[in-house]
């Protein structure tokens, strides 16, 4: 039999979150807060262990020593008929293990997965958190640890501000790891799928160019490490999340003084990317369109989806710019304009519902008002048979709309939390917002929709756990995530399929330990489309990662316009900035009885978190602190997956459980009703009269 | 029928606290009809309408608890909109110098247009009359020449009958996060420490808006919005000139929705004009609930709709109608 199949891994883009502890589980392969057939367990949790589907309880978050598992990005190939590449959703897909027998009867004997982990963020540009992207624009921002001499490229910089722990390769069918450790030695696939050691590679860390480094959490010495399951599935697991920090020439180590370009500090975040080599029984090889891991931040509120993630990101884009769905976005016949197509219509349990799931999940980890609350209720009770001119999201009155200038109009819009760079609040994407008006004038179908092929679920479900829309700079990822130019553009002809990261040609061959041998690498707006390289999307982050995911809890909206307040509110008024990946205030699953709520607590709480100023509440106050501290951090898991003894939780309540920064009965700094205040700024001395 | 003092009962009171509720809430359709017509949601006049129409509500509730801590429990009639009929204002008692700028008026809902901004201006117009004044009371809630003098009787009043005042009975608190420099929004307390949260809510009701005697137009920082208005100090009459004034800098107000005459609607259009109505007679009902101890859930849900209803319904060329 001919053979017509073409291989793909899934998903495109998946995350690996850090955990101290050596265990994992698995990075969840459904939806965050969507409903699952069969249970009433929302998408989005973890899943245990060496199982295929099923979700973690509160017991498996921690190790029996109290430490954060990792959460394990797993990776799957799936093959496809090569006629039917040209449209999205395929809807197709068969996955291919070891052992799989192909239609053209081939079996498949191993899989050789490969992959290349760096963290590029001390050698990298600044984040300017008020100009997000359009800080390219014509320009570069200031490099970061801009005192070590060179400029972006230079081999000095690079040697020592770039962690590149090399490539990996393992047999599936040899059950191999690999560490991406510093003492690991690299290795790449070459033809035949054959891999080859890299003794030459050179492998950087940090304490390769310092002779002493401040290591609160243990040296860095790794990104993170790959393995395949028992059916030669490729798991790769982040590192511990630790960070660490050079000293200053008194010997004291560099003080952070700000969440997101902290200078002499360097964190084991890293990205790169993942390919595979299918070695059949008749001796022939075929390489899987590849994908990529990004590690970083642990998921402490997997459940609680956000009204815009990445993955309504990405689909605004490839719908956009990219052709994805000519259907529902394009020009007309002989025309070049384009433009939302009038006669689409979207599917409400698909493309409607999640907006207004995520709407009423933000009240699990922010202090919404009660009144918000019932309206909230009262969004997430719409169904597809109910009128939408009868709802209360009746002619989109309360939704801000991404195609007029609304950005600085706070309540009663919604979303109300902090927006991108340059804009005081968040909008839903314009194919969002076109979506809700299709449903508003009753354009909109029932039922479950275009169906997805499992590997093209998986690729939706992993970027819909991840924070959208406000990449200042985000948790995952940032708003590069959003330019074409990091994808497979010609994602039909390829044969690749939509939303798969261009990975930038990297041969491995003349290697010099002495010299670097990854670059500065991709920097969007400069014309640069031949693909990404390891590093290439997490250097866009905060360094270390702590700083900022500890600061990005509550603002008031000029943090994003200069320090200057645009929007229609006062200028102390608190928002949220990331409520639903960021947890501000939660309810503790222990103090829950008979399941009747109790006062909100921050998330963030206990010694060395009490806040004079408002603004600066649910954060530890000393950024050492977040250092050391992140992983005592609750997560916010669903009731029928709160394990506390016998006791019962509703599937209604989402609750924090595995909290260990207070115990029981602690005192912390009480949560206020929204709207809050911050202090306000103090007036300047006066001078005395002339 | 002037009253002696001796002659106020607490029948006459509730009289005057339901008076207030329904004063407060003949502006929210009016108002928020006036908001929805504008195009643009981000134009200053929609933000400026937006915030008033947030402390009606205040208003509202404020007049509610008050009636509450009187043992009245409010109720919430259909308001009517008729000609140039608005309630409690009887522009021949006033100087005409003073109301000549925001003629001509209706009292009918429409889009903000330039009658309709007279009338909100005319509505909120203070009483400059800030003289030493004898405090009348009444028998009949028609019979007081503005409703500053109209406040200032239920100020009166309640002083009077303070005795009967009992704290914490059907309050609402909807607003406090909202106003961080307001000690309380509730009558908590009974007897004269309930009528210092009276008075204070009065004050409140009389500062931000309607009835106040004074002569400048900004607010005390005490009844100052502390969270979403962009322009806090100013009182209502205050933020309505501020649209008119714009309108004439401008040479326009902003661009609204029109509605079409009622013969060309649609059974589209009918259809959104009912359930708006529907949706304000359930809002009525949720209100009386409100106030009447009954913490009905779909309270703020149906408020929201009334909103959505009123913008669906301008999208759509349907002047908004509520009864």
């Amino acid at each position: 039999m001919k053979n017509n199949s073409i291989f793909r891994v899934h998903p495109t883009i998946n995350f690996a979150r850090f955990g101290t502890s050596e265990d994992y589980i698995l990075a969840p392969e459904t939806s965050a807060g969507l409903p699952q057939d069969g249970t009433d367990t929302t998408g989005g949790l973890p899943i245990r262990k060496g199982s295929e589907t099923k979700p973690v309880t509160s017991k498996d978050l921690r190790d029996e020593e109290g430490n954060l598992k990792k959460q394990a990005a797993r990776y799957r190939i799936y093959a496809y008929d090569q006629a039917n590449t040209h449209s999205y959703p395929e809807g197709a897909g068969t996955e291919v293990v070891v052992g799989t027998k192909l239609p053209d009867g081939r079996k498949v004997v191993d899989l050789i997965w490969s992959s290349h982990l760096a963290n590029k963020k001390a050698a990298a540009y600044n984040v300017v958190n008020n100009k997000g992207i359009l800080a390219y624009k014509d320009a570069v921002p200031q490099l970061r640890n801009p005192e070590t001499h060179g400029d972006i490229d230079s081999a000095y910089r690079l040697n020592r501000l770039m962690i590149d722990a090399g490539p990996r390769a393992i047999s599936a069918s040899s059950n191999e790891g690999a560490k991406f450790d510093r003492c690991t030695r690299a290795s790449c696939v070459r033809k035949g799928g054959k891999i080859k050691k890299l003794p030459e590679y050179p492998i950087r860390f940090p304490s390769d160019t310092n002779s002493r480094l401040f290591e609160p959490n243990g040296p860095l010495d790794s990104l993170g490490e790959m393995l395949t399951d028992e059916k030669g599935r490729l798991l790769v697991l982040a590192s511990s999340g630790n960070a660490v920090g050079q000293y200053d020439e008194y010997g004291v180590p560099i003080q952070m003084t700000g969440d997101l370009n902290n200078v002499g500090w360097f964190d084991s975040a890293a990205d790169g990317p993942i390919s595979v080599t299918l070695k059949f029984d008749d001796g022939s090889t075929e390489d899987a369109f590849g994908a990529w891991v990004v590690c970083g931040d642990p998921a402490y509120a997997p459940q609680i989806r956000n009204v815009v993630s990445v993955w309504d990101d990405v689909y605004d884009m490839f719908v956009r710019e990219l052709g994805l769905q000519p259907e529902l976005y394009g020009s007309k016949k002989g025309q070049k304009k384009t433009a939302y197509k009038a006669s689409y219509r979207p599917t409400f349990a698909a493309d409607i519902q999640p907006v207004f799931i995520a709407c009423d999940l933000q009240r699990w980890t922010a202090n919404l008002p009660p009144l918000a609350l019932r309206a909230h209720t009262a969004v997430r009770a719409i169904d597809e048979d109910d009128d939408p001119d009868r709802t209360i999201m009746a002619a989109l009155n309360f939704l801000r709309n991404p195609n007029k200038d609304e950005t600085n109009i706070g309540t009663p819009l919604m979303p109300l939390s902090l927006g991108a760079a340059g804009t005081s609040f968040l909008t839903v994407t314009k194919t969002q917002y076109f979506l809700l008006e299709q449903w508003s004038k009753g354009k909109f179908k029932k039922g479950r929709g275009s169906k997805l092929g499992p590997g093209e679920a998986m690729d939706v479900a992993a970027l819909a756990n991840c924070l959208g829309g406000r990449y200042v700079p985000g948790i995952e990822v940032s708003y590069t995530i959003k330019d074409q130019e990091i994808y497979i553009q010609d994602w039909q002809k390829s044969g690749a399929g939509p939303f798969r990261v261009k990975h930038y040609p990297l041969t491995y061959r003349k290697l010099n330990s002495e010299t670097p041998y990854l670059t500065s690498g991709w920097i969007p707006l400069h014309d640069m489309a031949d693909g990404l390289q390891p590093g290439d999307i997490s250097k866009f982050m905060a360094t270390p990662w702590q700083t900022d995911y500890n600061s990005c809890s509550i603002h008031a909206t000029a943090i994003n316009t200069d320090g200057v307040n645009e929007s229609n509110g006062a200028e102390t008024t608190l928002y949220w900035s990331w409520p639903s990946q960021r947890p501000d205030a939660v309810y503790v699953a222990e103090e829950v009885v008979n399941n009747v709520l109790p006062k909100q607590k921050w998330s963030i709480r206990g010694p060395g978190t009490f806040a004079v100023n408002p603004a600066q509440a649910a954060t530890f106050q000393d950024p050492l602190q977040s250092v050391n501290d992140w992983d005592k951090i609750g997560i916010i898991v669903q009731g029928s997956n709160v394990e506390i003894g016998d006791r019962e939780f509703s599937p209604d309540l989402y609750l924090e459980v595995q909290g260990l920064l207070t115990a029981t009965g602690e005192a912390t700094d009480p949560v206020a009703s929204w709207p809050f205040n911050a202090n306000p700024s103090k007036k300047p001395p006066k001078c005395p009269p002339h | 029928m002037k009253l002696t003092h001796d002659e106020w009962t607490l029948d006459h009171l509730k009289v005057h606290l339901q008076y207030a509720v329904d004063l407060e809430f003949w502006t929210i359709p009016f108002y928020m009809s006036a908001m929805y017509s504008i195009k643009d949601r981000s134009d200053p006049a929609f933000q400026l309408i937006r915030t008033v129409v947030n402390q009606e509500m205040l208003h509202m509730q404020c007049a509610a608890n008050m009636a509450n801590a009187f043992g009245l429990s409010p109720t919430v009639e259909a308001p009517t909109y008729e000609g140039t009929t608005i309630p409690h204002l009887d522009f021949g008692l006033d100087d005409p110098k003073v109301i000549a700028p925001y003629l001509p008026y209706t009292a009918e809902i429409g889009p903000l247009d330039l009658e309709h901004i007279n009338a909100m201006c005319l509505i909120e117009i203070p009483d400059y009359d800030t003289g030493e004044k004898q405090v009348e009371l009444y028998a009949g809630t028609e019979e007081y020449g503005s409703i500053g003098a109209f406040y200032e009787a239920l100020r009166l009043g309640a002083s009077l009958l303070k005795e009967n005042i009992r704290g914490g009975v059907q309050q609402v608190d909807a607003f406090a996060p909202f106003y961080n420099n307001m000690p309380q929004m509730v009558v908590s307390e009974s007897r004269s420490d309930g009528l210092n949260q009276v008075i204070l809510l009065i004050e409140l009701i009389t500062e931000q808006g309607e009835g106040q005697s004074k002569t400048d137009t900004s607010i005390p920082s005490v009844f100052q919005n502390t969270a979403d208005d962009m322009s806090p100090d100013d009182d209502h009459f205050e933020k309505f000139n501020m649209i008119k004034d714009s309108a004439k800098g401008k040479g326009k107000l902003p661009a609204t929705y029109i509605g079409k005459p009622r013969g060309k609607y649609t059974a589209e259009d009918k259809k959104v004009e009912a359930i708006l109505i529907e949706q304000f007679t359930e809002l009525r009902g949720a209100l009386k609930g409100l106030f009447g101890g009954k913490n009905p859930e779909n309270f703020f849900p149906v408020m929201a709709s009334v909103g959505g209803s009123i913008r669906n319904c301008w999208k759509h060329g349907v002047t908004p109608k509520f009864s």
